[in-house]
């Protein structure tokens, strides 16, 4: 169930790209995307157990996995980064296209 | 070597912040990284060592080293050293440097790294590093084209970030080799991911528009050396499993007429050769066993013509056929096109010939007529008119095509054998029936392809069908 739903939240995002036409709208869904990615690493690290991983020695821990946890802090910094950049782009674009719509944009800008 | 290794990989990153402390020294400072990676290039090609170093424990970051990667490593240096002389004489500010730098760094990082975590991140420092590049002019038309690179890099490496975990379940491991274990899912998405960074087949769509709107020195290096590292992963994996290498290969061949279908139908010198460079991915991926050879002929002479289609007086190939050219600029373009079609004397030759050797029947023909179409589309650049009054090359220019042409003509030591007879007759009947070709339907058509496929929104839809395509391809 939780999983049908994390693929569901990636799902959603990846239509809301194609189908939003406004640029702020389409680089949203891609967050909306990349927040279904990260939670689906989250997932599949407690697939195992929920508790912190430290060893005990009375009873033998459900554990979750640490490894994905880890490693999707650097995916989170670099989605973060990516949008940044991205909203700057736009905010430049909007300068002569103030709608900000994509068609729009790409009709003025390829050959 | 492991120290060695870890220098030369955390150096370019550390100069090009330094770049931007001591401006003045930018291009020193940028050429002299450049040399230490074609030294450790050189030096692990003449070694012929394939090493594997696990850093930290065994969940930490994995390198693989081999003659493989030596060679794309080689081209990375070459391509981005040739880029760097030339901008040299242009008046490009520390920011240029210092990006161009970062972005050689990370595609290093990609020829060596040997898990799926540290490639993504690798992959994505080159999204970004080649976004800064390609809206390095501000323009509005750079910006959009700049986004529209990064949107379809990220949204693709997000597939590839959901596949990359797959294996990890899998495997309790981000490593390589742990594909073989993975469910059908994950090579789906994380070839979906990596198709779309290389520019592959159908994923390539956006290669067209954003290798031929950047600034010459710009879509040198993006297309010399910046595609491979989407390509290379593919190549490790196909090596790595015998049941993937059937399907690298379909994608190979199908990318290498793709491109040329498309470049045949085209008037616009840029985009010749942005399409030429799909199809030449093709090529490197039909043999991933000799494809480092094939990547340092292409990577020199896809760099060696972007730079000289910034001297062009105009980019339409009708305007051209009026309006003849300054011959010594011609002549740039004349060994570009003959070392790509394969003419003996040059890399290209070599490394045609080693890639056609290692194929098996089928493959053997498809790619045999892939090489004429090659031959054909430089047909269109060779055959422009030129002559030598009233005009000059740019000395930027001369230094980097030294450099480059020299190295083409050098390369050939790789692979000697290659020089038989009937080699040497096959490659000129190929050119031969190229040109021909040429001649007798391409000069006169005026059909022109719709580019309605890569508008933005069908190039993320196209997303999906690729994965679909994927999935039933691992899946049966």
């Amino acid at each position: 169930m939780l999983e049908a739903c994390i693929l569901a939240t990636v799902l959603i995002g990846f239509i809301g790209i194609i189908v939003k036409p406004n640029l702020l709208m389409k680089i949203i869904a891609m967050d909306v995307m990349s927040t279904g990615a990260i939670a689906y690493y989250v997932f599949i690290s407690s697939r195992d157990g929920l508790s912190s991983p430290i060893f005990n020695q009375e009873t033998p821990l459900q554990y979750a996995d640490p490894v994905p946890q880890a490693v999707i802090l650097t995916a989170i910094v670099i989605g973060f980064s990516i949008q940044a950049l991205m909203l700057v782009g736009a905010m430049k674009l909007a300068h002569h296209n103030p709608t900000l719509e994509t068609n729009e944009i790409e009709d003025n800008n390829t050959p | 070597m492991m120290s060695l290794t870890i220098i030369w990989i955390a150096l370019p990153l550390f100069i090009g912040l330094t770049i931007y402390l001591l401006p003045k020294l930018d291009r020193y400072l940028a050429l002299a990284t450049v040399l230490m990676s074609f030294g450790y290039g050189l030096n692990l090609f003449s070694s012929q060592t394939s090493q594997k170093f696990q850093l930290l424990d065994n969940f930490g970051v994995s390198f693989w080293v081999d003659s493989l990667s030596s060679q794309f490593i080689l081209t990375n240096a070459l391509v981005t050293g040739a880029v760097i002389l030339y901008s040299s004489f242009q008046n490009k500010t520390a920011f240029f440097y210092s990006q161009a730098i970062i972005l050689h760094g990370s595609v290093n990082a990609v020829f060596i790294c040997a898990d799926f975590m540290s490639l993504y991140v690798a992959l994505e420092v080159i999204g970004v590093a080649a976004f800064l590049l390609v809206s390095y002019p501000r323009s509005d038309r750079a910006l959009w084209v700049a986004l529209r690179y990064l949107f379809v890099s990220n949204t693709s490496m997000l597939f590839y970030l959901i596949g990359a975990i797959l294996v990890y379940q899998a495997n309790h491991s981000f490593a390589f080799t742990g594909l073989a274990n993975a469910p059908p899912e994950a090579i789906a998405l994380i070839f979906l991911g990596l198709l779309s960074k290389g520019g592959v087949f159908v994923s390539g769509l956006w290669l067209p528009l954003t290798h031929s709107e950047s600034e010459s020195p710009v879509s040198a290096l993006l297309s010399g050396s910046v595609v491979k590292a989407g390509v290379f992963p593919l190549l490790r994996c196909a090596l790595l499993m015998d049941e993937l290498l059937p399907v690298v290969q379909i994608l190979g061949i199908s990318t290498s007429f793709f491109g040329i279908i498309y470049a045949l139908f085209e008037k616009d010198a840029k985009r010749i050769l942005a399409l030429s460079t799909i199809s030449q991915l093709g090529w490197m991926m039909v043999a991933p066993m000799v494809a480092g050879v094939y990547a340092l002929a292409h990577g020199l002479v896809k760099s060696l013509l972007f730079l000289a289609s910034g001297a062009l007086p105009t980019r339409d190939l009708d305007e051209l056929q009026v309006k003849p050219m300054y011959s010594g600029l011609w002549l740039i373009l004349l060994v570009g096109g003959l070392s790509m079609s394969g003419c003996p004397g040059f890399l290209g030759f070599s490394a045609k010939v080693s890639t056609l050797k290692s194929l098996s029947d089928w493959p053997e023909i498809f790619m045999n007529v892939s090489s004429v179409g090659t031959a054909l589309i430089f047909g269109k650049f060779i055959f422009l008119p030129h002559k030598w009054q009233g005009g000059h090359l740019k000395p930027g220019l001369i230094v980097a095509a030294l450099l480059l042409i020299v190295s083409l003509l050098v390369g050939n030591v790789l692979y000697l054998q290659a020089y038989s007879l009937a080699n040497l007759g096959k490659a000129l009947a190929v050119i031969g029936l190229g040109w021909l070709g040429y001649w007798l339907f391409i000069k006169r058509q005026d059909l022109k392809l719709p580019r309605m496929f890569e508008q933005f929104d069908n190039l993320i839809g196209s997303m999906s069908l690729v994965l679909i395509v994927l999935f039933w391809m691992v899946f049966t």
